[in-house]
């Protein structure tokens, strides 16, 4: 690996940590950067060099480009490996560092700048072939009624200059549709100045199912199968798995030979990933996301595939190592996301100072996490936490290892989202693999019930009394506080 | 001593004793149990065992109470002392021999029928307070004599504060002192 021997993550928390495991296995020198606030953090601790970042503020410096090609020239570093967020898909910033003689650890920025661009990528995906949302260019009322029944209904009705939700309408009948339409045009028209409308096909609960994709320098393509990504909350996924339940051979066949031809189209280089919307036995297009995805994990644990060392060995110039015949589904994988948000009032930031942690452990789970004891859980930074992986022979069993994981899993000193993951695990629908981006709704900031309560005064009652009097309560393992006490009054 | 808990503006009150082997009697009407409560870690991370079951559970002080996190559940539950009654070991440890009989909740005082220096068995009524329609017998934690008379029948009274004290032991506890 001749251009990739010394790689600065421009990057934190449990990705940070991720890509410095990926470089210690390829024998590759990790340097982690650093806000102030976080000179305990596990990247930190874990890597060969830590260079400082000159604030807490991201502008000035995960979000940096300038800042963080200087530390890496300053480090001696020959690659920048992104992450995800941050300036993972910026072409600006992959310019950046190639300027820079630095190489950069994802697509090349021709590429990156193609599938930031939604309209760009939408046409890419036609012109490959691959399915799209049914849609229309901006329409005058004449045509208007039949363009909407070719598309078919539920129609979608949208500004074509539009945003922030004014003028879109949903028309679940084809007789509703001329007064929505009206409807639209004027509410565009007041909103944007614009009264140019344009229809698209409206999916009511949809699959989010996305396929993985890694391709070399040298036009070497794979794809290493499907996640499915429903569980959603404000467009922020939960809970991942791979493979797909419940869809049909053909469905997967055409997701997977789907996200090739977008690939192939793009002219894709790196790991990626190719995100379709999947409605009964169809699927449709929706984008690519050009960087590790947080979920990546699922798809190791299935195929066995390491994607971040694989990543840097291509980034190197190396051809991929195995042919798609190599690629092989083993198991099942489900992963939680661990967030620092309050799942019982509409998955708020939860912010603080974590005074403690726990890490679950044990067969088949995977924990890959950037907490430390001391941390600050602040504003300036994504709310994820740690990602708790389990695999097993069987979806159902890596379920029940995730249950026992969730249950070893502690963070004391904010909030976290493992409340919503016990609940949605134990749902019929997710145990039955049928559930959708709207199931997730039915959480409703969580349930209650007379027994939880009941307990839940008992557990108070016995934990003010223990922590009143005064008293420390026995920690794990060690012997009752109050027996060693007692036993000492005993004595005098 | 004797915690009030209000879930979802539901009141309940449970007993609840920290004994020497470390558990913790809890009981609120319905059931006693004898509970354990392990720190896992932090300020906020428990383990409570009940019944030989062991529940992870988070508890959050809030100004009122606690957030208890179970499960998917999260209850909030205002606590707050509500019987503050020494126990009897309390009352032998105290040096001094005397012991302060407090109100268990706050309300009106109804009867007191005893007089200073008037002797009385553990066990015997010293004091009867009034709260919400409901009358609560005062009973004398140990054997003594009445040493002082703090409020009077119709006065409002504070859950917690002192009623009559007892000075313990010696004369006060011989066999038939009291009516």
């Amino acid at each position: 690996m001749a251009s990739v021997r010394r790689v600065l993550i421009a990057n934190r928390g449990e990705i940070a940590v991720r890509v410095i495991r990926a470089c210690r296995d390829l024998g590759l020198v990790p340097i982690a950067v650093y806000a102030p606030s976080e000179a305990g953090a596990p990247h930190v601790r874990l890597a060969d060099v830590a260079l400082p970042l000159p604030t807490d503020e991201p502008s000035a410096g995960y979000l940096n480009p300038r800042v963080l090609v200087d530390l890496a020239r300053q480090a001696g570093a020959t690659a920048i490996h992104p992450g995800y967020g941050f300036l993972s898909e910026n072409p600006a910033f992959a310019t950046a560092c190639e300027d820079a003689g630095l190489t950069f650890v994802g697509p090349p920025a021709a590429v990156l700048a193609r599938c930031g661009d939604k309209a760009a990528a939408r046409a890419a995906a036609v012109a490959s072939g691959a399915p799209v949302l049914p849609g229309t260019p901006s329409l005058e009322r004449a045509e208007a009624a039949a363009q909407a029944r070719e598309i078919g209904f539920p129609v979608l009705i949208k500004a074509a200059a539009g945003g922030g939700g004014k003028g879109i309408h949903v028309v679940r009948q084809p007789a509703d549709f001329e007064r929505a339409f009206r409807l639209a045009r004027g509410e565009a028209a007041a909103a944007f100045g614009d009264g140019r409308v344009y229809l698209e096909r409206w999916l009511e609960a949809p699959r989010h199912i996305e396929v993985q994709i890694v391709a070399d320098a040298d036009g070497g393509l794979v794809h290493l199968g499907e996640r499915a990504c429903s569980l959603q909350r404000r467009h922020q996924k939960l809970i991942e798995e791979a493979p797909a339940p419940a869809i049909s051979a053909g469905l997967r066949a055409r997701l997977a030979d789907a996200a090739m031809r977008v690939a192939r189209e793009l002219g894709y280089r790196n790991a990626g990933t190719v995100e379709f919307l999947v409605d009964g036995d169809e699927c449709f297009f929706i984008e690519v996301n050009a960087r590790l995805q947080v979920e990546h994990p699922v798809t190791e644990a299935v195929t066995g595939v390491d994607l971040v060392a694989l990543q840097l060995r291509v980034a190197s110039g190396e051809p991929l190592p195995f042919g798609q015949d190599d690629v092989v589904i083993r198991g099942a994988a489900v992963e939680c996301r661990i967030s620092a948000e309050d799942p019982h009032r509409g998955f708020l930031p939860s912010l603080g100072v974590i005074d403690g942690a726990v890490d679950p452990a044990g067969p088949g789970i995977r924990f890959d996490s950037g907490v430390w004891v001391g941390q600050r859980v602040s504003r300036h930074f994504d709310p994820l936490l740690a990602k708790i992986i389990a695999h097993a022979p069987t979806r159902f069993e890596a379920i029940v290892r995730m249950r026992r994981a969730l249950t070893e899993c502690a963070v004391s000193g904010v909030d976290i989202t493992t409340p919503f993951h016990r609940w949605a695990l134990d749902q019929p629908d997710f145990l039955a693999g049928d559930y959708n981006v709207r199931s997730a709704d039915a959480w409703n900031d969580g349930p209650s019930s007379s027994d939880a309560d009941r307990v839940a005064a008992l557990i108070a009652a016995a934990w003010f009394a223990g922590t009143a009097s005064g008293a420390t309560l026995p920690v794990d393992g060690a012997p009752s506080r109050w027996s060693v006490e007692g036993r000492a009054e005993e004595l005098r | 001593m004797k915690i009030e808990t209000t879930v979802r503006g539901a009141p309940r009150v449970i007993d609840v004793e920290v004994l020497d082997d470390g558990t913790i009697a809890v009981g609120d009407g319905a059931a006693d149990r004898r509970v354990r409560l392990h720190r896992v870690c932090g300020r906020e991370c428990w383990r409570i065992v009940i019944d030989d079951v062991a529940i992870p559970v988070r508890v959050r002080a809030t100004e009122t109470g606690a957030d208890v996190i179970l499960g998917a559940s999260r209850v909030a539950v205002k606590v707050r002392r509500a019987l503050p009654i020494p126990s009897r070991r309390a009352a032998v440890s105290d040096e001094s021999d005397r012991l302060e009989v407090r109100a268990p909740m706050p309300g009106l005082v109804v009867a007191i029928p005893r007089a200073v220096g008037e002797t009385v068995d553990a066990g015997s009524l010293v004091a009867v307070v009034e709260a919400m329609k409901m009358h609560m017998d005062v009973a004398a934690p140990a054997a003594g004599r009445i040493e002082e008379i703090r409020v009077r029948p119709g006065q409002e009274v504070l859950g917690g504060q002192v009623l009559v004290a007892i000075r313990v032991g010696g004369q006060g506890a011989s066999k038939g002192g009291g009516p």
